[in-house]
This record gives structure tokens, C-alpha cells and sequence, in this order.
């Protein structure tokens, strides 16, 4: 065998050398993300502080991981949680189950939970993958908790679940109008539903209004 | 209704194109929901009146004058009707009848506890419009108002349905809410200042079809679908009231009535609704303890089943006696019945407190099942406690036979009852003669008897004599009488043409205990000491044992030396307190079996920390003798053990091995020497209505014996149940715990000037045993010559004065 079959062989690693390196120095240095990706999950909260959150226990109901965990309580009237009469008492999430498949999302009837880009998790003990509802809750300023053991970097907390209320009650893959508090949330308009009688109606030709940030369309 | 009867020749009828055979007098909607056609609806209940208020099971019917809409709850079936519940008017009409429901309907079904179960939430699903047309604001009322300690109302929800107000009225006879206003702004409410007050009022939550109604308890702790729920029996009280326990991660939430045609027919008191909560009460006993200096320490299961094993060992079993088991399952009773009768080879036992009645006539009389009790045209007579205030479920099937089945009911009680309203005849004879006056009354007389008028008693006796059934329900009404005097009635009232007699023991499962032989005298299967050594026996005892009034007895005289508690609380639930006080104070060693810590527990030397119901599977016997299936559904606490393991474990360290691994092997061995159980297949009790176990043991009645004459000074004392009061388990339930009434000394008023007093005032009441202070209230319920106190609110209590040696309780009442 002579050296030119040796040389031969490394034909393919000098070629490399001078194309486009695809590989980054993670996690210095992270890829970025599409807008739909289903992370972290977080509790929003209203403007006016009050958690969205009614612990109705329907993203638990959903969860085909069982990973959540509601229970709701009294609304206690001097100092109540949420708007309404009862609201989330309890309210964690196991990460070592959670299959980030965003039903929540879609069940929850108040938009309380829905998800950042943050999908990096590493725990030292189970129960540490438990987050609790001191957890998951939003800030003052809406935004998700950047807790200590977490590894947050720009723009992964907006336009949080941009696309993702296709079957929830406000809403329809295509989006119609304005959005939420948190700058993200886009509402459509659901077709109505037939009841007893007749076919589906055609759907109504989306008004495409494209949503600022979501990048959806 | 329910009470159509099968016999009835069928009436063709054709629904949807199908030929349908429904029954004489059945209401279309039954009979198309019994073929297999369910007609949606709110208001119709099948155990009440039909009123047509909800529109939702409109049907087109063709009655021979074309086809036209109308409530098929309303509307009994006729010969060649032609029904279409699926055409398209009858759509129409229900997706318009929902439309119009859901205007003012809020949609807070994420935050309501009906939703996931709500009759509305599924039946728009099912049958409504798809959008609400509307885009009015709602109708708005105060969030949810409590109408009383249990129950809120949230008026919002409220479909006007009319089932809670016709559950109030026509089953429960509380008719404290109702319609108010007019048109757009009728509501369901309670009259001003006046709540719910009702022993029944948790029913109202069960039926409502919305979430207008919903229960304190339950209140957000869960939804349905987290629920898991298996069917087992009610155990607080002898009644056996079939219920769906509910729990979640190991918890139980709810308690829901199932509909028992042979029992509770799906109605439960709040009591026993919400009895769950002393489960899961964190004064729970989880441990085994052992006295240690003035108090307990927690030690372990081989240590306390050691300590009460050698206690037990170094007594010759003469002196071992046991009190208590009506708590436990059947088997856990036959358990224990085996260890006490066969391993220690004691016969002093007795489920009952002194507060009962002897074995002999619960099982020796004919016995009568709820049902022949409410037969139409049947006459009870009630000689027992107050069912109102003590078998709710009992009450309620009582109320329906009298109110709508035309049961006479006549009253021989010692003061008047929550039926007696209803009664055709009430008597109330003086405390300890109630023989004399069940004599008069089969012989019938003219002349006074026990307090009561010749004519009165005439009258009574024509409606037994008129013949027809006659059931008897029997029992302790007045603790402060003795057994004797009703076991003297009970005699007496045997002797009437087609007589049965329905036991009115109220406490848990003491029927099952009695059958399982925890009785002075009997073993298992109702049968008599004496009859020879069981199959799978080794002894019995050999000569008949004490029961509790004895056991106490004998203690205080020394011829005790272990006392055995299965779950009884002598020093709070014996009527002569004194008496159980001196004979803790002179047993050696107690050994206590409880899930709760009562006063006896705190004084038991060696506590043994038992499961509760919902915790233990096994067999329920009622108070017909009925048996029926109780559900495992969650765990013990702690380390709590169900009660035969105790039992069995109790006998290894005893040295003795009852051969019972598991509860199939009670049921073989109970099948193999228990003559009554033999033809008793456990599948069959498992059924929702469960099996009779039937059978008597030989009946000798015996006279009470001398009633002393009446002291002229002195009133008879009469000590009574109430529905709520400090029980030991009602105690430790949130939800029941601040119901009871404040303790008064109840007194007719004719004998207010005779003592110098009037109401309100505080007075001192004496008997031979003691005394207390308590005010005194006028009662025109109560007869002259009788003071009526409630046991176990807390304050004064009658157990404080009974003398359970004497057939009366004579009290002195002074102004304090």
C-alpha cells in the first residue's frame, strides 16, 4: 500500500475542513429554537396580579402522563388568589414524567399554563423534578421565574405556546385578532358547534391577521 | 313510580318504530328507559312525584289525535300510544328547551364540583345547541349563600327543577326551601332566618342536575374524574344504607346513596353522608399503644399483641370478658367470636352496652324486613327509639309508607317522635310500663292503662285488630328503661295475628354481631351455647356468660380481670356510668380495639389501633338480618390493622391457632357450622340488595318483673338519642360535630307548677346514682309524670344519673 492510497483515504476529512461547521459549543452556545417548541411549563398570572389559575384540574384530567397535580380550594375572600370562587391550591408538575405534549394548554379554560422554550432539565433527586406552584407561577412582570438551577437564555420565555390553541376554547389554529396580556397569547375564532342538527358547517375563511411576534404564518 | 306493580298486564305501546310492552300505570318515561330508550331529563326523579317543571323529556306521542309534544314524566303509558323520542321535533324541542336553560346558566362549569358529572353539562353535550344565540348578560345572584351548615346555594346554577324543594317536602317532610318570586326571578331559597334545618338535607345535593346545590365537605377537595368509587354499605348506623364510596389518592372524599329497592331506596341522612370525615380524622389511632405513667406511648405490634396476650394468659378465662364488636365486619366479628369463645373460652361477651336489648328477641321473634314494615295498608307499630332521630334511612321509607302507601302507624314510645305527626294513634306509656300498656292494647280494654286513656287505647287496638300485617319495630327507646320492659311489650305484642318484628338496634353492624355469636349465650349462626362444639371448634365455654351490665357488675366486685373493648366506649356509651367508671377502676388490664381516641381508649392499659370501614372489606348484616358487602377502598393509617387479624394474631401469641388466613376461609368455615349461613352464597351478598339471612333461635319470654310503685315526688326519668350529639366518631367529623343540640331537661308543662318551676330555669335533677343542673324546657311531646333528657351532648347527661340495676330511673327535679 502506498502513501497515495493513504492520502486517498483522508479525502473526505481535508474536504471537511474547509466546509461550514454545523456543530456549536453547547450548552455555551445554543441553537435557536422554533417558536413552537413545548417547554417549561408556566402559570400566568392577570394583569392585576390574581393567578389565571381555577384549579379546575382539567390540564390534570388531560395529562395523558399523569404528571399534574391539582386541587383546588375556597377562594378566601379577604385576600383572594384568583377572580373567581375557587382557585388552584396545589398545583406541581413531575418533570421526569411530563411528555411536553401541551394537552394543559389546550384543556386549561383560563390560558393559566402554557409553556416557555426552556426544555433543558437536570435534577439531582426525584423530587426535585416536582415543580410546585411557587414554581411555575409567572413574576410581577409576567415573565417565568428564572429559578437558580435553570439555564434561561433570550427569548425563550416569549411568544410562550405562540401557535398552540387549536382545540382550546378561545381558539383556532388560525389565528384571528389581537393577544393576551403576556404578549403572546393570540385568540381565533372557534366555528360554532352544530348541536343535534346537520353538518359541519364550511369553516370561516381566516381573517390572517398575522401575529406580531409569533412567526407562526 | 317504583311501587308499579310487576303483575300488571303489559300495555303494547310502540316507541321509534318498536313494539314496546310497558306496564299498567308506568310513566312513558320508564317505560321507554326500561327498553332501552333513555329520554333525557332534569326534574324527573323516580322517587318522587313527577311534576313536569323542566321540559327536557318532551317526546312526540301520538295518542290517537295526532302527534303532539309532551312530557313523557307526565304521561302514564295507554294501550297503542305511538312514541318517537328521536324525531326531528322532538331535537327541536330539546335543543330549545336547553337553549332556553343555559340563557342564565353560568358557565363556570371549570370551578362547579357538579362539573364532569352534571346531568346539564351532558345532556347540552348530548342534545343542545352547539352556540348560545344570546349575548345578554346573565342573570346574577350572590355567590354561593349556605342554607345551612352543610349545604350552598348557588342560585345562578339553579335550573328551577323543583327536585331539592320536592325532596324537602314530600320525602324529607323539612319543607324549608322553596320557589320564591316570579317569572325571570324565581328562585330556590330558604325562608328569611330559617336554614335548611334538615337531617336530610345532603339528598337535595345528590339529586340536584346542576351545581346549584353543593355539599360543604366535598366543597372543590376533588373532580369526578380523579374519583374512584366501589359499592359498599353505610356502617354508622343498623340501617345498612347502601352507598358508592368515592375517594381520591387514598382518601375518601364522598359518600354517595346508591338506590337500594330493599333498603335506603338512595337516600341517606347527612349523618351518615358525611360520616367519612371522622375517617379521616387526624385523631385517628395509628399505632399501637401501651400505658406509660399517666398517658400512652406508641410501641410496636409484637410488644402491645404480646402485653394483652400475657394479660389474657395469666386469667383463668372466667374472669376475661369482652364488650363491644358492633363495629367490626361480620367476619372480623366471627373472629373474634372464636378467639374470645373457643381460644380464651370466655362467654362473657356482648356487642351491646346495657343500651340495647337482649339477643333472644331479636333473634327469637318473627323477624320483618323494611319492606314488610312500609307494606300498603300495613300497620307498624313503633316501640322503640325515635327513627327520625336514629335510623334516618329507616325514617325516610317509614314517612313513604304512612304518607303514600296508607301504612297506619301507631306509637307506643315514651314520648313523641319525628313521626309523630304522622301516627294514627300515639300512646305514650309511663317509663317501665310499657308491658302493661302493649298488653291492653292486643287485649284491648276501656279502662287506663300506664298513663293512658282507655279510649285511646281502644282505638288503637281496632286498627290491629282490623287485621292485615302488623310489624313491630322494637327496640331501646329510652336507655333509662330497662331491656326488661321492652322485652315484657315484646311478649305481649308477639301474640297478634301476622305479627314481625323489625329490630330498631341502632348502633353499626350489632346485628352481624349477634349472628357471629358476640353475645352472652350464643354462637355464631344463632345458635345456643350448649348445642355441642361447632365444626372447626375445639371448646366453647362451658356455662353462659355475663352481658355488659353483668361484666360491669362483676368488675366492680372484683371477678374481672381482663376487659376486652371492641370498639365500645363503656365510660361515655354505658347508661350508668358510675357503674363502668368503678369497674375500669378494678380491672387490671384493658385492652382496647378502637380507630377513634375515646375516654375509654385513654384509660385502656394496651390500645390496638384497628382499621376503620372503607378500609376493610367483608359483610354487613342490617337490621333486617340482611347481609350485604362492604368495600375495601383505601388503606388503613399508620400501621392500624383490620380487626380479625388482631383477632388472629391475638390467638398465635395466645399460643392457639384459629385457622383463618384470610376472610374465605371465615366464610368456609362459617358455611360449615353455622346452620343459617350454610345456603348464604357470599356472591350473592355482594348484589346490591344483598340476602336475607333468615332463621330464629327458640323464644321464652320473661317478665320484667315488679315495677316499684311511682315515688308522688319523683318524675321517671326518659333518656333519648339525638341525630347529633358528641359520639365519639360524630366528634371527630368536622361537618356533624357542632350540630347538637343544647342539653334541657324536657318536661310537660302541667308538671311545671307541681315543681315550682318554669321554663328556662336551671334545675337540679337527682336519681340515686347522681346528679346534674341543666335548664328545663316545656315539651308538649313529652308525657306528665316523665322528664326526657338527650344523652350525649356534652354537657349534663342522663347517663350521669341511671341506675341500670332498676326497670326506672325515678329523678327529683328542684330549682337550682
Amino acid at each position: 500500500m502506498g502513501v497515495l492510497d493513504y492520502l486517498r483515504g483522508f479525502r473526505v476529512t481535508f474536504d471537511k475542513l474547509f466546509e461550514e461547521r454545523v456543530t456549536t459549543e453547547y450548552p455555551e452556545e445554543k441553537s435557536p429554537k422554533p417558536d413552537r417548541l413545548h417547554g417549561r411549563h408556566v402559570l400566568n398570572r392577570y394583569e392585576d396580579g390574581m393567578e389565571k389559575c381555577i384549579g379546575c384540574e382539567l390540564c390534570a384530567g388531560v395529562c395523558p402522563a399523569k404528571c399534574i397535580y391539582v386541587r383546588g380550594q375556597d377562594n378566601p375572600l379577604d385576600e383572594p388568589v384568583s377572580p373567581g370562587e375557587r382557585f388552584g391550591y396545589i398545583y406541581e408538575i413531575n418533570y421526569l414524567r411530563c411528555i411536553h405534549c401541551d394537552l394543559c394548554v389546550e384543556a386549561c379554560p383560563t390560558q393559566a399554563i402554557t409553556e416557555t422554550k426552556l426544555f433543558e432539565f437536570s435534577f439531582t433527586n426525584r423530587s426535585d423534578a416536582i415543580y410546585t406552584k411557587d414554581e411555575l407561577l409567572v413574576g410581577d412582570d409576567g415573565l417565568p421565574q428564572n429559578l437558580p438551577w435553570e439555564d434561561w437564555r433570550p427569548g425563550e420565555d416569549v411568544a410562550t405556546s405562540a401557535w398552540m390553541r387549536a382545540t382550546s376554547p378561545a381558539g383556532d389554529a388560525d389565528y384571528v385578532g389581537t393577544v393576551g396580556w403576556s404578549g403572546e397569547l393570540g385568540y381565533g375564532v372557534r366555528a360554532p358547534e352544530v348541536g343535534q342538527f346537520g353538518e359541519d358547517p364550511e369553516p370561516p375563511a381566516a381573517e390572517v391577521d398575522p401575529v406580531d411576534e409569533g412567526g407562526h404564518h | 313510580m317504583t311501587d308499579t306493580a310487576d303483575t300488571a298486564e303489559g300495555i303494547a305501546i310502540t316507541v321509534n318504530g318498536q313494539a314496546v310492552e310497558a306496564r299498567t300505570g308506568e310513566l312513558l318515561i320508564d317505560a321507554c328507559e326500561r327498553n332501552g330508550v333513555y329520554i333525557p331529563r332534569f326534574c324527573y326523579h323516580p322517587r318522587m312525584t313527577p311534576v313536569g317543571m323542566c321540559r327536557m323529556c318532551l317526546v312526540e306521542v301520538d295518542t290517537g289525535r295526532g302527534a303532539a309534544l309532551q312530557p313523557s314524566c307526565m304521561l302514564t303509558c295507554a294501550p297503542d300510544m305511538v312514541v318517537e323520542t328521536e324525531s326531528d321535533l322532538t331535537k327541536k324541542a330539546q335543543d330549545g328547551v336547553l337553549e332556553f336553560l343555559l340563557i342564565n346558566h353560568p358557565l363556570d362549569c371549570p370551578i362547579c364540583d357538579k362539573g364532569g358529572e352534571c346531568p346539564l353539562q351532558d345532556q347540552t353535550m348530548a342534545y343542545g345547541p352547539g352556540e348560545s344565540r344570546f349575548v345578554e348578560e346573565k342573570r346574577h345572584y350572590e355567590k354561593p349563600i349556605p342554607i345551612n351548615d352543610n349545604v350552598y346555594l348557588d342560585r345562578e346554577r339553579c335550573i328551577l327543577c323543583d327536585r331539592c324543594t320536592r325532596f324537602a317536602k314530600e320525602v324529607a317532610g323539612d319543607p324549608l326551601i322553596h320557589f320564591q318570586g316570579r317569572g325571570n326571578g324565581t328562585e330556590v331559597n330558604t325562608f328569611p332566618d330559617e336554614p335548611f334545618a334538615s337531617y336530610f338535607s345532603g339528598n337535595t345535593v345528590q339529586i340536584c342536575p346542576v351545581g346549584a346545590l353543593t355539599a360543604k365537605p366535598y366543597r372543590f377537595k376533588a373532580r369526578p374524574w380523579d374519583l374512584e368509587e366501589v359499592e359498599s354499605t353505610a356502617t354508622i348506623d343498623s340501617v345498612g344504607s347502601r352507598i358508592v364510596i368515592q375517594s381520591s389518592r387514598n382518601k375518601v372524599l364522598r359518600y354517595l346513596g346508591v338506590d337500594s329497592d330493599a333498603v335506603n331506596w338512595g337516600w341517606l341522612g347527612d349523618r351518615e353522608r358525611f360520616s367519612f370525615e371522622a375517617l379521616n380524622s387526624e385523631l385517628r389511632l395509628t399505632e399501637p399503644l401501651i400505658a406509660s405513667g399517666e398517658g400512652h406511648r406508641v410501641t410496636t405490634w409484637s410488644a402491645a399483641l404480646g402485653a394483652a396476650a400475657d394479660a389474657i394468659a395469666k386469667t383463668p378465662a372466667s374472669r376475661v370478658a369482652a364488650i363491644g364488636g358492633a363495629r367490626l365486619t361480620n367476619e372480623a366479628q366471627y373472629v373474634w367470636a372464636k378467639l374470645l369463645k373457643d381460644v380464651i373460652g370466655t362467654d362473657h361477651v356482648d356487642a351491646q352496652l346495657g343500651d340495647g336489648l337482649p339477643a333472644d328477641l331479636v333473634l327469637g321473634l318473627p323477624r320483618a324486613t323494611i319492606a314488610d314494615a312500609c307494606r300498603p295498608g300495613g300497620t307498624i307499630v313503633l316501640c322503640g327509639p325515635d327513627p327520625k332521630e336514629s335510623l334516618g334511612a329507616l325514617y325516610l321509607r317509614l314517612r313513604h309508607a304512612v304518607i303514600e302507601d296508607g301504612a297506619t302507624l301507631i306509637e307506643l314510645t315514651p314520648r313523641s317522635t319525628g313521626l309523630s305527626a304522622l301516627a294514627a294513634h300515639t300512646l305514650h306509656p309511663r317509663p317501665g310500663e310499657l308491658g302493661a300498656l302493649a298488653r291492653a292494647l292486643v287485649a284491648g280494654t276501656t279502662d287506663d292503662v300506664a298513663g293512658v286513656s282507655g279510649a285511646a287505647i281502644g282505638a288503637a287496638h281496632q286498627a290491629i285488630a282490623a287485621g292485615g300485617p302488623v310489624t313491630v319495630l322494637l327496640g331501646r327507646a329510652s336507655a333509662a328503661e330497662s331491656a326488661a320492659v321492652v322485652a315484657e311489650a315484646a311478649a305481649a305484642l308477639s301474640n297478634i295475628d301476622d305479627v314481625g318484628f323489625l329490630s330498631t338496634l341502632t348502633r353499626g353492624n350489632v346485628h352481624g354481631a349477634l349472628d357471629m355469636g358476640l353475645a352472652p349465650g350464643l354462637l355464631p349462626g344463632r345458635q345456643r351455647l350448649g348445642a355441642g362444639i361447632p365444626r372447626g371448634w375445639t371448646s366453647v365455654p362451658s356455662e353462659t356468660g355475663l352481658d355488659s351490665t353483668g361484666i360491669l357488675t362483676a368488675a366492680v366486685a372484683g371477678e374481672v380481670d381482663a376487659l376486652i373493648l371492641l370498639g365500645a366506649d363503656p365510660l361515655r356509651d354505658f347508661p350508668d356510668r358510675h357503674l363502668a367508671e368503678q369497674a375500669f377502676d378494678a380491672v387490671d388490664t384493658v385492652v382496647a380495639v378502637d380507630t377513634l381516641p375515646t375516654d375509654s381508649v385513654a384509660a385502656a392499659d394496651i390500645v390496638l389501633a384497628a382499621a376503620a370501614t372503607t378500609e376493610v372489606a367483608g359483610t354487613f348484616t342490617n337490621l333486617e338480618g340482611r347481609l350485604s358487602a362492604l368495600a375495601q377502598k383505601v388503606t388503613p393509617p399508620g400501621t392500624a390493622r383490620p380487626d380479625w387479624i388482631i383477632a388472629a394474631e391475638l390467638a398465635l401469641a395466645l399460643g392457639g391457632d384459629l385457622a383463618i388466613q384470610s376472610l374465605d376461609d371465615v366464610w368456609t368455615e362459617l358455611a360449615a357450622m353455622s346452620p343459617v349461613h350454610a345456603a348464604i352464597d357470599p356472591a350473592a351478598a355482594a348484589e346490591r340488595d344483598g340476602v336475607l339471612v333468615t332463621g330464629t333461635i327458640d323464644y321464652t319470654p320473661v317478665e320484667q318483673g315488679e315495677l316499684p310503685a311511682k315515688d308522688a315526688y319523683a318524675l321517671r326519668l326518659v333518656s333519648v338519642r339525638a341525630m347529633y350529639d358528641q359520639g365519639s366518631s360524630l366528634a371527630a367529623s368536622p361537618s356533624s360535630a357542632g350540630l347538637h343540640r343544647e342539653p334541657v331537661l324536657a318536661l310537660h308543662a302541667a308538671d311545671f307548677e307541681k315543681l315550682g318551676v318554669s321554663a328556662g330555669d336551671e334545675v337540679s335533677v337527682t336519681s340515686a346514682r347522681g346528679g346534674v343542673t341543666l335548664a328545663v324546657q316545656s315539651d308538649p311531646g313529652v308525657p306528665r309524670g316523665s322528664a326526657v333528657m338527650v344523652s350525649h351532648l356534652g354537657g349534663p347527661d342522663p347517663y350521669d344519673l341511671i341506675d341500670t340495676t332498676t326497670l326506672v330511673t325515678e329523678v327529683l327535679v328542684e330549682r337550682a
